[in-house]
């Protein structure tokens, strides 16, 4: 039937063992884990306390907050979206469970009234987007400040107590130590990932960030799928609340100020692209895990917190910087390059 | 047009699309009979894309009707037309870089399929890989379970041709499917259309490459200027009769009389002095490329979309880098850095998007000086006085119509618009002027203006004018000199008194003409 010139079907090829294993080396994920294991690794020899079990879990206590976030940051960046708004909500949604709680309400209803508030602003932020087409820098710009007021409204300013009966989300401990909100993170990240990789829903925001057009022509439900997503991360932050809130037995109105910051840090550092279409939940794993064994290092280092602040803002640069040039967009930084640049011509 | 005996798989009754202004398909009826390979035939501008674009859903016709398969359908998108059977693969390939291979092949899952369901991804290799064994493409792309992101070219081209094939379609629209492809690979594709044919899909095949459209097609239609002119079989209409049909036989007499005139001018035009010249300059998209520019003189550049004509204007400004050969300005040979450099050199180019090259949200005085700024004031203040003389010394010398120079720029015509860019160019007084697409979407009277002024500043003021068209019609009736480019080189250097056969020959490569 085909054509006397074409060339016989070449032989199928399968993935060698050998294309995994520098696959896997491509990855920003293997790259973070060694600098995470290197840094541990140096700090463990100066102050042995690092590698205690106790501390490692105190570590990964601190970045769940964060980390849960982080989650739900890398599928807006995926789809070419940003949210700035997730520390009030985290903070709405706390005291929303709050106040609930201190009206009389069973403890559990009270944490899903706060989660759900963190979903109705993820939906309200989400519909302004698509019905709107504000660009998402805007409307979660001005979440945060809704979202924020909103809870002082709420508390007058006051802190809320939290249901003692949720205390063991943020407190407890389980198999001989592990806290409770680190395994719910574990298992917020893989969940996440298999969500990412493994759906129709993941796949679709993939598709809709990396090629907006070619997702319309292939009839994704481009507008319901962005909205979807801000819905996510809203639940998260939500859920982060309630995380935050049980560590210490009270939500409080300023509570996750300024974490839209560190929430994108990690999801950037895990090699979510801003430009869309690229991402990695395990990555953010790893971006929020190497900030808080930063901080960590510091405290046990004694060094000055100044410096601390310093060399976070250092690693995010340099994690961006390393992004780029393995997606090979730093060539015409290469040696070749700059010769001919500057050397061609007469 | 009845002499086909196939029935017809898709047929378009009064078709007719416009576009503001410009009437990119004005009534027109045909015709693709199923089971054979049709050569959809135009120059750049004929309304071939827009013809397919409303056969597949992504636009929806101001008037007229399509059938399909005897049926009267509408389609309100791409998604109807496919389900419907009427599939287009796209000169640029619509996939997503970061999934593999056999995601994008069953993207259309993502649509159909619910959110929360699995997608299956191990299977879609699995599946990918029948179905190309079922296609006999098994050879034509790498594993499908590599990414999108580190496929060359032509296999990205290749997944969305496999895509569209995996829909089962009974009329499939080739958009200058092989244009990025080898004559290697466009054999490849072409073993694949025969197969279709045998299965009695209707292929609609739409290239520039004639010698290769004509070594498969059955059936050939020509359009021009968004009309149907010819349809019939490929020993009625030959290559080089589709060649005078697309550049248009009518258009010979209006040309005849400014021919006899420039012969006149050209008998002289040689003795001018040497604006610009380019001395077997090569880069990435063109390749050893010459020529001359003298002052006063008009150079139309033709050629297809994508030969390499805003390759070359650019690799002179200094845009885009060059590998070999040299530039020279008024004799002397120049390193040209960028559009400031070339500015200082007395080198002006008006690029050929308006819509990024107009700043939007400023006024039209603003779009007009921001190039002259620094002329307007000592120090780097600017004088609001002499910006405001400036700007409104333009609009006046070059005739664009605005309420004030105040008035915001959006307020302007396309037409208008493009006056201002010109306007903008002009203010620092060059000596060469490039521009690449001077008059696409604009209106006939504002063309007219347009022509005017450039034929004024190139004879009184000896302004040397380089503009690169895909318009046949505004080469002919504008350029003293054309040059035409094809796949990266020059093919064509000749006075402009031959009409416009010897160019479109050039430019499709085709031997007569």
């Amino acid at each position: 039937m085909s054509a006397p010139t074409v060339t016989a079907p070449a032989p199928e090829r399968t993935r060698s063992a050998k294309d995994v294993a520098r696959a896997v080396f491509k990855r920003q994920e293997t790259g973070l884990l060694g600098v995470i294991i290197l840094l541990g690794f140096v700090v463990s020899l100066i102050n042995s306390n690092f590698l205690r079990a106790d501390n490692l879990y105190n570590v990964l206590q601190t970045v769940v907050v964060v980390g849960v976030i982080a989650v739900g940051q890398t599928y807006i960046l995926i789809a070419k979206e940003i949210d700035l708004s997730v520390g009030s909500v985290l903070a709405l949604s706390a005291v929303t469970a709050g106040s609930v709680y201190g009206s009389g309400a069973n403890p559990w209803i009270a944490m899903l009234a706060g989660i759900a508030v963190g979903a109705a602003c993820g939906l309200a932020v989400g519909t302004v987007v698509v019905l709107g087409r504000v660009s998402s820098f805007i409307v979660t710009l001005g979440m945060l400040s809704i979202a924020r007021g909103l809870t002082q409204l709420v508390t007058g300013g006051l802190p809320q107590s939290m249901p003692p009966q949720l205390s063991f989300i943020g407190q407890g401990r389980v198999f001989g130590g592990i806290p409770v909100s680190v395994i719910i993170f574990i298992v917020l990240v893989i969940l996440g990932q298999l969500l990412l990789t493994r759906t129709i829903f993941g796949l679709r925001v993939t598709a809709i960030g990396d090629n907006d057009a070619a997702a319309r022509t292939g009839g994704i439900p481009v507008g319901r799928t962005r909205i979807l997503t801000f819905v996510l991360i809203g639940v998260l932050a939500g859920l982060a609340g309630i995380i935050f809130s049980t560590q210490v037995g009270v939500a409080e109105a300023q509570a996750g100020t300024g974490y839209e910051l560190d929430v994108i840090a990690a999801a950037v550092i895990g090699g979510a692209s801003l430009s869309g279409g690229r991402g990695s939940i395990i990555g953010a794993f790893l971006g929020a895990c190497l900030l808080g064994v930063l901080r960590n290092a510091f405290i046990l280092l004694a060094l000055s917190p100044f410096l601390q602040q310093l060399s976070i803002g250092l690693v995010i640069v340099l994690a961006a910087l390393f992004d780029q040039g393995r997606q090979g967009n730093l060539r015409h930084l290469s040696p070749s390059a700059l010769r001919s640049r500057f050397l061609s011509g007469r | 047009m009845t002499n086909t005996a196939t029935p017809a798989a898709l047929a378009v009754a009064g078709l007719a699309k416009s576009f503001g202004p410009v009437r990119a398909l004005r009534d027109v009826s045909l015709a693709f009979p199923a089971g054979q390979v049709t050569g959809l035939l135009g120059e750049n501008g004929a309304g071939k894309s827009t013809l397919i674009r409303l056969c597949s859903g992504e636009m929806r016709p101001d008037r007229g009707t399509l059938t399909l398969a005897g049926q009267d359908v509408s389609f309100g998108s791409p998604l109807e037309a496919i389900a419907a059977g009427v599939v287009v693969v796209h000169q640029e390939p619509l996939l997503i870089s970061e999934l593999t291979i056999a995601d994008n092949l069953f993207l259309y899952d993502l649509g159909e399929r619910p959110a929360y369901a699995a997608a299956r991804r191990g299977e879609n290799v699995a599946r990918a890989r029948e179905l190309l064994r079922r296609l006999d493409m098994t050879g034509y792309l790498p594993d499908p379970s590599t990414l999108c992101r580190d496929l060359s070219a032509a296999s990205r081209q290749m997944v969305d041709i496999v895509r569209a094939l995996s829909r089962q379609p009974k009329v499939l629209f080739l958009d200058e499917p092989n244009s990025s492809l080898t004559h290697e690979e466009s054999e490849r594709l072409f073993s694949v259309v025969r197969r279709l044919r045998a299965d009695g899909v209707a292929v609609v095949l739409v290239s520039h490459r004639l010698a290769e459209v004509f070594s498969i097609v059955d059936h050939v239609i020509v359009l021009r200027d968004g009309t149907f002119v010819a349809a019939g079989d490929p020993v009625e209409i030959d290559e080089p009769r589709a060649v005078a049909l697309m550049a248009g036989e009518r258009k010979r007499a209006v040309v005849a009389e400014t021919v006899a005139e420039r012969r006149e001018a050209v008998a002289h035009a040689d003795d001018a002095e040497i604006a610009l010249e380019l001395r077997g300059l090569s880069g990435e998209g063109f390749d050893d490329v010459s020529f001359t520019l003298r002052r006063g003189e008009i150079l139309g550049m033709s050629g297809l979309v994508g030969a390499g004509r805003t390759e070359i204007a650019e690799a002179v400004i200094g845009v885009r880098r060059t590998t070999a050969g040299r530039v020279l300005v008024g004799g002397r040979p120049v390193r040209i850095s960028g559009p400031g450099a070339a500015q200082k050199l007395g080198i002006a180019y008006v690029a050929e998007e308006r819509r990024t090259e107009v700043f939007h949200a400023q006024t039209v005085g603003y779009n007009l000086t921001v190039r002259i700024l620094s002329t307007l004031g000592p120090l780097g203040w600017v004088s609001a006085r002499r910006t405001n003389d400036a700007a409104r010394e333009l609009t006046r010398r070059f005739g664009v119509k605005t309420a004030s120079t105040e008035a915001p720029i959006t307020s302007l015509s396309g037409g208008n618009q493009q006056k201002v860019l010109l306007a903008r160019a002009l203010a620092a007084k060059p000596r060469v002027l490039i521009l690449d697409e001077p008059t696409r979407g604009v209106d006939v009277g504002t063309k007219a203006e347009i022509y005017a002024t450039l034929r004024e500043l190139a004879h009184t003021e000896g302004l040397a004018v380089w503009f690169i068209s895909s318009e046949l019609e505004e080469v002919v009736e504008l350029a003293d000199r054309v040059v035409v480019v094809r796949q990266g080189r020059l093919t064509l250097d000749a006075p402009n008194t031959a009409g416009p056969q010897p160019i479109v020959a050039a430019a499709m490569g085709s031997t007569e003409g």
